[in-house]
């Protein structure tokens, strides 16, 4: 079976371009265009994993990840972000993993397949 | 209204008839905070204050209960709790006092002499009366404040975690033995990141304590310095709901880790090599390694540097070459063995242990530890392994002495990155036959 991703961001643009990339990879992908509807998604399509931008209109992505934590213990996550300042964010460390947004998207499926990979 | 529960027979607890008495006669106690004393009499005033304000600001709905779980001198610690009678500091902490629902409890625990046991006395005084929560604080803490109680208790009882743990922000070299084994090999073996999987300062659920009492491991290593990385192995092998809680910097007596810190690094470290035998059939299945919630507020206040004797480390390491040499070759893969030697002929200006050459070392070590032979017992071993964690040490106050606490940090993250790469090979040596 397909694993879903979820790909949270407020750029729609990015949205597309992403979801496209992952399509390709062979996933089913589903987005949001802020945290709150994020939240609603997670509990109603239990994605495999999701992406997270930080910079959002509303909640940011720290705070939605830590919301996440609250309810959905072992979903992994990807911060996405255009800005790698916010890596040294304690709250940062419930990531799975931290990924600074570039043209390239290599780094950020390798560490979707990783991570989909593991048996913890 | 709850009744009190069981317990199994006087001989085998650390809490005594009169405590065990006293307890009974207590009625509804929702959370129990237990402090480990070792004569902290001078210290433990404040650590009893911030737990009482934490409890009445935080959760004034629930009783709770302050016990304190004595190793040396008794009497002095009761001294101190006899001062704080007046609870004048309510006063000052609060503009409408709150009901005062804690009660405070000094016990000598029985058994043997040791933190563990210290621990396992609060233990059961939380599972007689059963509680819904607990922490336990560290006596001689100067940094704690009532804020640490909510956040101690609050995941438990409100979100249904098993375990907590701490999340403290320290100096670069406070916490070696964490950095270099505890964290990294917790990350590494067991898949889960927590941070400081020995911090002494801890959430538990009631589900955690019954789980622990269970065990059959009181008379060990585990019942001294081995009980905090116990406990975070168990809460994670055993599938408990874990979390991290940021209580900011954690202000304690200062020790350099080529002076202080052997006996705790036995302790700690053959505790750590022993549980990966008891949960081997956990740990070989684990590949990757997944996050850990935390909650809290992070301040930035940067906590009390920490000087460290970087010569005093390697000296202690070429000293250690030449005690250890044979149990070195014993134990070391000889590739490993070599390079380690070559090390040891490094002046202290270029001196450097490589990041996977400790990994793959220490990884030897457990191996050994596993195969233990009359030639060779666990204790040769334990201490065979303490130079090169030395150098280690040494490697890594080289590498950060001009980074800032932030970007030691990223090392740290990075290093145990190579723990999880390497893993493979511990796998292979610990399930060959040779």
């Amino acid at each position: 079976m397909k694993k879903k991703i979820l790909i949270v961001d407020d750029e729609k643009n990015i949205r597309l371009l992403l979801k496209e990339e992952l399509m390709d990879e062979g996933y089913d992908v589903i987005t949001a265009g802020s945290g709150a509807i994020a939240l609603k998604m997670i509990s109603e399509e239990k994605p495999d994993l999701v992406t997270l931008d930080i910079k959002m209109p509303g909640e940011d992505g720290l705070t939605i990840l830590r919301k996440i934590r609250e309810t959905e213990y072992d979903l992994p996550v990807i911060i996405c972000s255009a800005y790698s300042v916010f890596k040294s964010d304690f709250s940062a460390v419930a990531a799975d993993h931290y990924v600074v947004k570039s043209s390239n998207f290599d780094e950020l499926k390798n560490k979707i397949k990783e991570i989909l990979s593991y048996e913890t | 209204m709850k009744t009190s529960g069981s317990l199994v027979s006087d001989s085998t607890l650390a809490i005594d008839k009169k405590a065990q008495s006293q307890l009974k006669q207590m009625k509804n106690i929702d959370i129990i905070i237990g402090i480990p004393s070792y004569n902290n009499a001078k210290s433990i005033g404040r650590v009893i204050k911030a737990a009482e304000l934490g409890l009445a600001k935080y959760f004034p709905q629930h009783k709770g209960l302050i016990f304190i779980s004595e190793g040396g001198d008794v009497e002095e610690t009761r001294n101190a709790v006899d001062v704080l009678s007046d609870k004048r500091y309510f006063e000052s902490a609060f503009i409408a006092r709150p009901k005062l629902q804690t009660e405070i409890l000094v016990t000598k625990y029985q058994g043997l002499s040791g933190k563990g046991t210290a621990l396992k006395a609060i233990f059961e005084a939380a599972r007689l009366l059963r509680t819904k929560a607990g922490c336990m604080l560290d006596a001689d803490l100067r940094s704690i404040s009532p804020e640490w109680i909510e956040l101690l208790i609050s995941p438990v009882i409100l979100k249904g975690f098993g375990f907590v743990a701490p999340y403290y922000s320290r100096y670069k070299y406070d916490g070696t033995i964490t950095n270099m084994i505890a964290y990294p090999v917790t990350w590494s073996l067991y898949g889960r990141r927590v941070r400081q999987p020995i911090g002494g300062d801890f959430g538990f659920s009631i589900e955690l304590v019954e789980s622990l009492l269970k065990k059959d491991v009181w008379q060990t290593d585990i019942a001294r310095f081995g009980i905090d990385i116990w406990m975070t192995t168990v809460a994670i092998c055993e599938n408990l709901k874990i979390c991290q809680s940021f209580l900011g910097a954690k202000i304690h007596d200062e020790k350099d880790p080529g002076k202080d810190l052997s006996p705790m690094f036995k302790q700690v470290v053959g505790t750590i090599l022993g549980l990966m035998e008891i949960y081997q059939e956990k740990w070989i299945k684990v590949k990757g390694s997944r996050p850990t919630a935390i909650f809290g507020f992070e301040s930035e206040i940067s906590p009390k540097p920490i000087h460290v004797d970087m010569h005093n480390l390697i000296g202690k390491f070429k000293e250690g070459e030449l005690k250890y040499k044979a149990i070195w070759e014993k134990v070391l893969e000889t590739e490993n063995y070599q390079k380690l030697l070559e090390v040891g002929k490094l002046d202290d200006s270029h001196f450097e242990l490589p990041v996977e050459l400790w990994i793959k070392s220490l990884f030897d070590f457990a191996v050994a530890y596993k195969k233990q032979t009359e030639e060779l017992d666990a204790k040769e071993i334990i201490e065979a392994l303490v130079p090169i964690y030395y150098a280690m040490t040494a490697s890594f106050v080289s590498k950060t002495q001009n980074l800032d606490c932030h970007q030691a940090e990223e090392i740290i993250t990075q290093q145990c990155s190579v723990f999880e790469k390497l893993k493979p090979y511990l796998v292979n040596r610990w399930t060959s036959n040779g």
